[in-house]
């Protein structure tokens, strides 16, 4: 095994040593070493076709600048991506890029998060020596959400390899030849009934390829980022919430090799508004129908726990929502479990199919359209109702003794719900028709407002953060809940959702022993052991 | 050539230094009408065909070109390969690439039809609209530009009264700019549908166009 060759390579750039696996792209062995060879048409998810030809960097004995994006790093390579002729070539690339580019970034949504404007900002010439007319192409609407501005491009077809590769739809191309090319589809056709397109305008390094939905609607600069987890379905895919003004304006996908890779469905991306849903539970309520008073949590967890004591023994049912953190459901389990256990269900809306994308198995929108409906199972809840996330809740609604209500709306309940309780207790974002016998009503954040953790349908636990703060007096329903156990004197209270999760570990094990360090951003997956439990 | 109407006869290789016949120079077997299911399958792809009577409508494809179009599909590994002379053969049924042709096309083929788009709008001897029954393309590139293109260009303008790109009122004629056409020794160059025309002065351009309306190519 003596002349098998070694698996790494170890090469110098920009005076700098570092040893990469063999077969090594020099982009990436630059970005191993924290340098950022400026590209457009690579891209890690797809292929590389070399043609934006700014990432060529010297390599020392070749004799012609090599595209670091498709250049094997080999052993004893001195290369030099930040000096000389590679600065030089790639200011005048740049300057190529501008000589039909309309620099228009005072109007174009993606400035502030540009790649031509950060290169040419880093690298271009101060000022343009192209006397000729600009070509004009103007905007193209595509269809979907995707609005084209072919002015703006710079012929990377990033978006045209996505849609060939990823989407495997193959719409888009590249029409005409020279400076006339521009990116199109074939006549009409546009890009409806796609499920996946609103990527193109995410790896879109300009302005060309733009959301209808976000035109006009904020400036990058002025977004914070906050790493989450889409709620669309049981998937779980990793996004980060853009939000100002303490409204979410839009979602994109986050990087996880693990889930999503680097994409999302149309749907996930688009279904954003109900975080910003106004009319919110800001305030404790105690007291049915005209009794209903508003109150501080001291006064209403005083109060709450004298009936909990009074209704001691009676038996217990919760409604529970695959929509809350697993902090959340594993308080209710402990709350539950505290007062003399009993059934716990929750209601799952179910799609009639699921959208794989071909080759991403673990890229879909699936059936079950909530996020956490596993960490319910793993913590022993069961599912009612149908399809439609309706029905299935006769026997809760007529329960005599304690109820608790955690996070489902109750939409589709009367206002005889829970009428029969001797103690109703609810929490919940919106007040609802079927709240009317509620004896406290209490209000809870969402997940785009705290801390926790979702279970995907594959038992991965992936963390969120808060994006937005909650409305008035409105906590995660695990700090009310755990609260509400301490005020008992049945617990310590955890002061963060990273101790609410560690708690789970003690009372149940459901998931194993993840804590919050492990999980991470990437997730974890719940040991087969605790997921054995669950069940 | 002493009974061409003009000193140019159309055939490329002509100095008119000699008195010599098309045939003469290339055999009896290559000049002529070509057999339009294409011969022999390795030449089946390339035989430039022109034709003065075009079908927009015409079906894709039946009779000898359905035969022809077998033998294009045998010299390929695949149908997106072989999609370059089924462009040229459709172009030479129906005259144009339409839309419909493109879709026509890439169905045939089964290529996506943005695909197709993309190909045949990259290349410039695809004729995207309609053209004349006479496609007049003349070289202005540097060879035929130094000896007088744009002066021939204006000619075939002036005397066909069309804008360049544009077809003549009475849809004979369609001039348009080529680059380079390889006749570099013979300049001004002008191919019109399938046939060279080669040394064509501005003085040379009516006699030409009488020629083409009273005999065809």
């Amino acid at each position: 095994m003596s002349d098998a060759k070694p698996s790494t390579v170890t090469l110098t750039i920009d005076g700098r040593e570092v040893t990469v696996p063999r077969g090594t792209t020099l982009l990436k062995a630059a970005e191993a070493l924290g340098t950022r060879v400026p590209h457009y048409c690579y891209h890690d998810g797809l292929s590389s076709p070399a043609m934006c030809r700014l990432c060529l960097v010297e390599v020392e004995g070749a004799p012609k600048p090599m595209p670091s994006c498709v250049t094997a790093a080999q052993d004893g390579q001195v290369v030099l991506t930040d000096e000389g002729r590679a600065r030089e070539m790639r200011e005048g690339v740049l300057e190529f890029y501008l000589v039909n580019h309309p620099l228009d970034c005072p109007i174009c949504d993606q400035s502030g998060e540009c790649k031509l404007q950060d290169y040419v900002h880093a690298e271009g010439r101060a000022h343009g020596r192209s006397r000729e007319p600009k070509r004009v192409f103007g905007r193209d609407d595509f269809g979907g959400d995707v609005l084209f501005y072919g002015d703006r491009c710079v012929m990377c077809t990033r978006c045209v390899r996505f849609m060939n590769e990823v989407e495997r739809d193959p719409r888009l191309t590249v029409v005409e030849r020279g400076n006339r090319s521009v990116i199109d589809t074939f006549f009409d056709e546009g890009l409806d009934g796609t499920k996946w397109s609103g990527n193109i305008v995410d790896i879109c390094p300009v302005g060309a390829l733009v959301s209808k939905d976000f035109l006009f609607k904020q400036r990058a600069w002025d977004l914070d980022h906050t790493p989450s987890v889409c709620t669309g379905c049981s998937q779980g895919c990793n996004i980060a919430l853009h939000t100002r003004d303490n409204l979410v304006q839009r979602v994109k996908p986050r990087t996880n090799l693990d889930v999503n890779a680097f994409w999302m469905c149309d749907h996930g991306r688009h279904d954003y508004e109900w975080m910003n849903q106004g009319e919110r539970l800001e305030a404790p309520l105690a007291g049915r129908g005209s009794e209903r008073i508003a109150l501080g949590w001291q006064e209403a967890l005083t109060r709450l726990a004298a009936r909990l004591d009074e209704a001691d023994g009676t038996s217990v049912r919760a409604v529970a929502s695959p929509r809350s953190s697993n902090e959340d459901l594993a308080a209710l389990r402990a709350m539950v479990d505290a007062l003399g256990g009993g059934t716990i269900e929750f209601r799952l809306p179910m799609a009639a199919d699921e959208d794989v994308l071909e080759g991403m198995p673990t890229l879909a929108r699936r059936r079950e359209l909530a996020p956490n409906h596993r960490g319910a199972e793993l913590l022993g809840m069961k599912r009612v109702g149908d399809d439609s996330g309706a029905g299935g809740l006769d026997e809760a609604g007529a329960h005599e003794g304690i109820l608790i209500v955690l996070g489902d709306a109750l939409a589709d309940q009367d206002t005889d719900f829970g009428a029969a309780a001797d103690l109703f207790v609810m929490l919940g974002t919106h007040d609802a028709v079927a709240a009317a016998n509620a004896d406290f009503l209490l209000p809870i954040s969402m997940h785009a407002e705290q801390e926790g953790t979702f279970t995907n349908r594959d038992g991965r636990i992936q963390r969120f953060w808060p994006g937005l703060q909650p409305p008035g007096a409105a906590r995660p329903a695990w700090l009310i809940l755990r609260a509400l156990a301490s005020h008992r004197g049945e617990a310590t209270l955890p002061g963060t959702a990273a101790e609410a999760f560690a708690a789970v570990a003690e009372e149940s094990g459901a998931f194993g022993d993840l804590d919050y360090p492990t999980v991470g951003t990437r997730g974890a997956v719940v040991p087969e052991r605790a997921a054995l439990a669950g069940d | 050539m002493s009974d061409a109407p003009f000193r140019n006869p159309g055939w490329a290789g002509n100095t008119g230094e000699f008195d010599l016949s098309e045939e003469q120079v290339r055999g009896e077997d290559f000049v002529g009408a070509r057999p339009l299911e294409g011969g022999h399958a390795a030449g089946a792809a390339s035989y430039p065909y022109m034709l003065a009577d075009k079908e927009p409508e015409a079906p894709l494809f039946e009779g000898p070109y359905r035969a022809r179009y077998e033998k294009i599909l045998t010299r390929y590994p695949n149908t997106r390969a072989a999609l370059l002379p089924v462009l040229g053969l459709a172009q030479e049924v129906r005259g144009h690439i339409s839309p419909e042709t493109m879709d026509a096309v890439a169905r045939l083929l089964d290529l996506p039809d943005a695909y197709v788009r993309g190909v045949t709008t990259f290349y410039t001897m695809y004729n995207k609209r309609p053209v004349g029954r006479f496609l007049i393309q003349v070289c202005t590139n540097i060879s035929c530009n130094l000896c007088g293109a744009d002066e021939v260009m204006g000619a075939f303008l002036e005397h066909t009264g069309t804008e360049m790109g544009e077809t003549s009122e009475d849809g004979d004629f369609t001039v348009v700019e080529a680059e380079c056409l390889a006749g570099c020794g013979f300049p001004t160059c002008v191919q019109i549908n399938s046939r060279y025309y080669e040394n064509v002065d501005a003085g040379d351009v009516p006699k030409i166009l009488e020629h083409l309306k009273i005999q065809g190519e």
